[in-house]
C-alpha cells in the first residue's frame, strides 16, 4: 500500500506555497474546456453529470469503507440530507439575486452557498451517527448506518415540507458539468492529500489494527469520526450537485439500492485506492447506458434496451459475486493506478532504485 | 520532584473469578532496566496490558509522570510517554516500514488554539470550560484543513516527521527497507521495526513484550547490546518481558518475577536467581545445574 509517497519525487519540486493551489489552477481550465467542448449537448452533459456525481459517492465512500476500514452502507442517506437541503434552499432563494452580479454568476454563488450547507448538514448527520456507533467495533456501524439511511428515507417520505413522496419539484436547474467535475476533482483532490498526510496514516493504521494504533497513540474513535464527517460532507455535496441538474428529486432516489451502488463501485475499485473508486463508478454507471445503446444499436429497437436496464440490479449482483471470486481485492487492491500500470505494462518498468 | 516516571502500586486485576494479577508494585526512573519473567500465564502481558490502559485495573493506583492514569485510553497513556511493542507483532503490516514509524511520529506543529490557553480557558471553568473542549476539537478540524490545502507548514511538518522516521529507522538498523511493506520483513526486522515505531511517539519509557522471541543467538546478543544503547540514546526507563533467561540476566539490572498473577521474588538478578521459589515456579530444577553458564551472562 503506497499511502501517497508524494508524488514531487518524481519531478522538479514546486514551491511550498503553490502546491497547495496548483492541482486546481491546472484542472480549471481542463473542466472548463470540456465543458465548451460539449456544453450544448444535453445527453453528454446530464450522463457526465451522473457519473461526477457517482464519482464523488464513491471517492468519499472510499475514506471511511477503503481507508479506515469501517463499514459504512447508508451513504445514500448522507446524499438525500444534502441533496433536500441544498434543493430547499434554492427553491427558497431562486428569485433571490446577489447585487451587483449578473444574473447567472449569482445563481452559480446561490449555488455554492447551497451545496456547502447541504453538505454541512450531512456533516452534521454523520457526526451525530458516528459519534455513538464508531466507537464500537466490526459489523455495529453497518447496521447503523443502513439503519440511519432507511430512517432518513422514512422521514422524507412522511415530512409535508419536504413533499413526502413526491419530492422537491422545480428546483432551479443551476448545475452546471464544470461544477459537477469541479467538485468532483475536489473531492479526488481532498481524498488524496488525506490519504498522504499524517491523517491518512492514522487512519490506514486503523485499517490494519485497531489495537496497535491506539498504543501508538492514535485516538481511534476520534480519527473515525472525523473521517466519517468528511466523507459525508462530501456524499452531501454530491446530493445538492444532483438536486441540482434532475428536474425532480423524490425518496426513490435515495434508497438502500443507491448505498449499495456506491458500495459496489468502491469494493470494485479496490478498498483504499481512489483511482479504482474513479475508474469503478464510471465504468458501472457508464455500463447500463452503453449497453442501452448497444442493445438499440443491434436489434433496432428500443424495447429490449429498456428491459436492459430493468435487469440492472442482477447484472451488478452477478458482477459483484464474479469479481469476489476473482479477484477478492477489487480491480487495485489498496494500490493505486500508478503502482499499478507498471506492472500491466512491464516495459516502462523502472530499475530497482 | 524525585517522581519516577511510571509507578505501580498494589495493581490487581480480576476476570471475573481469576485474579490475573494480584498486588502488583513497579517503578522506573529514567535509565532503568527492569526486567518481569515467569511462566506462561503468569500475567505479565496483562501486567502491560494495565500499564498501557488496555485493561482498567480492578484496584490498585498507576501513575505516569506523576498522573494518576487508572481507566485513561491507551492513546493517553502513550502521549504522557510509554510505549510499548507487542508479544505477537502487531504491525501495520500492509504499510511500508517508514509508514508505520510515520504513524507514530505525532505531529508538533502548532495548533490554532495553543495547549496554554486552552488550560487557561478551562481553569476558568463553567460554561467556558466546556467550550474548550469544543476550542480542542476546533483545533483537530484545524489540523485536517491544513492537510487538505496543504499549508507550507504543514509540509514542512511531513518533512520533518519523515526525516525523524528515517531517523529512527537509522538507529534501529532498518534504512535499506524503507519502503518495504511491514508484512514482506524478515521476523527478527519485524521485531526491531515494532521498536522504531514505539520510539516514534517520543516515549519516557518503554515496555518491550518479549522482544527475543524467534530471534536466534547472534540476533539476541544484538538485541541485548541494542537495548542499552536505545536507554541511553533516548534516555529511558524500559521493562523487558522476556523468556531467555540468559538475556534478561544479562541486561536487567532488577527483576519481577510473576507466578500466577503473584509478585514472589523481586530485585536484582543475583538474588533472583538464588530465590528458592523462582527456581521451583520457573527455572526448574535442571537450571542449577547450568547456574555456572548463566552467571557469566549476569556478570557481562
Amino acid at each position: 500500500m503506497r499511502s501517497g509517497e508524494p508524488p514531487a519525487t518524481r519531478g522538479p519540486r514546486l514551491p511550498y506555497r503553490v502546491r497547495g493551489i496548483f492541482p486546481l489552477l491546472l484542472a480549471i481550465p481542463v473542466i472548463g474546456l470540456a465543458q465548451w467542448l460539449v456544453g450544448d449537448m444535453p445527453f453528454i452533459v446530464y450522463i457526465s453529470s451522473i457519473v461526477g456525481v457517482n464519482v464523488i459517492l464513491a471517492v468519499s465512500l472510499n475514506i471511511v469503507n477503503g481507508m479506515t476500514g469501517q463499514f459504512s452502507i447508508g451513504h445514500a442517506g448522507f446524499m438525500a440530507v444534502g441533496a433536500y437541503t441544498a434543493g430547499k434552499f434554492s427553491l427558497e432563494s431562486k428569485d433571490l439575486v446577489i447585487s451587483h452580479l449578473p444574473t447567472t454568476m449569482s445563481d452559480q454563488v446561490l449555488l455554492v452557498v447551497a451545496l456547502l450547507i447541504g453538505g454541512s448538514a450531512a456533516a452534521i448527520c454523520g457526526f451525530i451517527v458516528g459519534l455513538p456507533s464508531l466507537r464500537l467495533r466490526g459489523d455495529y456501524l453497518a447496521i447503523v448506518t443502513l439503519g440511519f439511511g432507511e430512517i432518513i428515507r422514512v422521514i422524507l417520505q412522511n415530512t409535508e415540507a419536504f413533499g413526502r413522496s413526491l419530492g422537491l419539484a422545480g428546483i432551479p436547474q443551476w448545475s452546471s458539468m464544470f461544477m459537477v467535475w469541479l467538485w468532483a476533482f475536489i473531492t479526488v483532490l481532498a481524498a488524496r492529500r488525506i490519504a498522504g498526510s499524517s491523517h491518512g496514516r492514522s487512519l490506514w493504521a486503523i485499517r490494519e489494527d485497531e489495537v496497535a494504533a491506539e498504543a501508538m497513540g492514535v485516538n481511534t474513535t476520534a480519527y473515525k469520526v472525523r473521517a466519517f464527517v468528511i466523507s459525508a460532507f462530501f456524499a452531501g455535496i454530491a446530493g445538492g450537485l444532483f438536486a441540482h441538474f434532475v428536474p425532480i428529486i423524490n425518496p426513490g432516489s435515495f434508497t438502500f439500492v443507491k448505498s449499495i451502488e456506491v458500495v459496489v463501485m468502491v469494493v470494485a475499485g479496490g478498498l483504499g485506492s481512489t483511482t479504482g473508486a474513479i475508474i469503478a463508478s464510471v465504468l458501472l454507471t457508464l455500463l447500463p447506458e452503453g449497453l442501452r445503446s448497444a442493445f438499440t444499436a443491434i436489434s433496432g429497437n428500443a424495447e429490449i434496451a429498456q428491459r436492459v436496464d430493468q435487469i440492472r440490479m442482477p447484472i451488478y449482483g452477478l458482477l459483484l459475486v464474479i469479481l469476489m471470486l476473482v479477484r477478492p481485492q477489487g480491480l487495485f487492491g489498496t494500490r493505486e493506478l500508478w503502482d499499478v500500470l507498471p506492472r500491466w505494462f512491464p516495459r516502462h518498468r523502472r530499475g530497482p532504485a | 520532584m524525585n517522581e519516577p516516571l511510571l509507578r505501580v502500586e498494589h495493581a490487581t486485576i480480576r476476570f471475573g473469578g481469576l485474579k490475573a494479577l494480584s498486588d502488583f508494585n513497579l517503578e522506573i526512573r529514567r535509565g532503568d532496566l527492569k526486567g518481569l519473567i515467569g511462566p506462561n500465564g503468569a500475567g505479565k502481558t496483562t501486567a502491560f496490558n494495565i500499564l498501557t490502559g488496555v485493561y482498567r485495573p480492578t484496584s490498585g493506583n498507576i501513575f505516569v509522570l506523576g498522573q494518576w492514569v487508572n481507566g485513561a485510553k491507551p492513546h493517553q497513556i502513550n502521549r504522557l510517554g510509554l510505549a510499548r511493542t507487542f508479544q505477537n507483532i502487531r504491525l501495520f503490516r500492509a504499510l511500508t516500514a517508514i509508514d508505520n514509524v510515520r504513524v507514530a511520529c505525532l505531529t508538533e506543529a502548532a495548533p490554532l488554539v495553543s495547549a496554554e490557553r486552552l488550560d487557561a480557558i478551562r481553569r476558568k471553568g463553567g460554561v467556558l470550560g466546556r467550550f474548550a473542549t469544543l476550542l480542542d476539537s476546533a483545533n483537530d478540524y484545524y489540523d485536517w484543513w491544513r492537510a487538505l490545502v496543504l499549508t507550507p507548514g504543514f509540509q514542512r511538518e511531513e518533512e520533518r516527521l519523515t526525516r525523524r522516521a528515517e531517523e529512527l529507522l537509522e538507529v534501529m538498523g532498518l534504512s535499506h527497507r524503507r519502503n518495504e511493506e511491514a508484512r514482506n520483513l524478515p521476523y527478527g526486522e519485524q521485531r526491531r521495526l515494532e521498536i522504531a515505531r514505539a520510539l516514534g511517539t517520543r516515549p519516557k519509557v518503554l515496555l518491550l513484550d518479549e522482544p527475543a522471541a524467534g530471534m536466534n543467538a547472534r540476533e539476541k546478543s544484538e538485541l541485548m547490546v541494542l537495548i542499552r544503547q536505545l536507554r541511553d540514546q533516548f534516555s529511558l526507563g524500559i521493562l523487558v518481558i522476556e523468556h531467555d533467561v540468559r538475556l534478561i540476566m544479562g541486561i536487567c539490572e532488577e527483576i519481577t518475577v510473576l507466578d500466577y498473577g503473584e509478585t514472589i521474588a523481586c530485585g536484582p538478578p543475583e538474588k533472583v536467581r538464588s530465590d528458592r521459589r523462582v527456581i521451583e515456579a520457573y527455572l526448574g530444577d535442571s537450571y542449577l545445574d547450568s547456574q555456572p553458564d548463566a552467571a557469566q551472562g549476569g556478570r557481562k
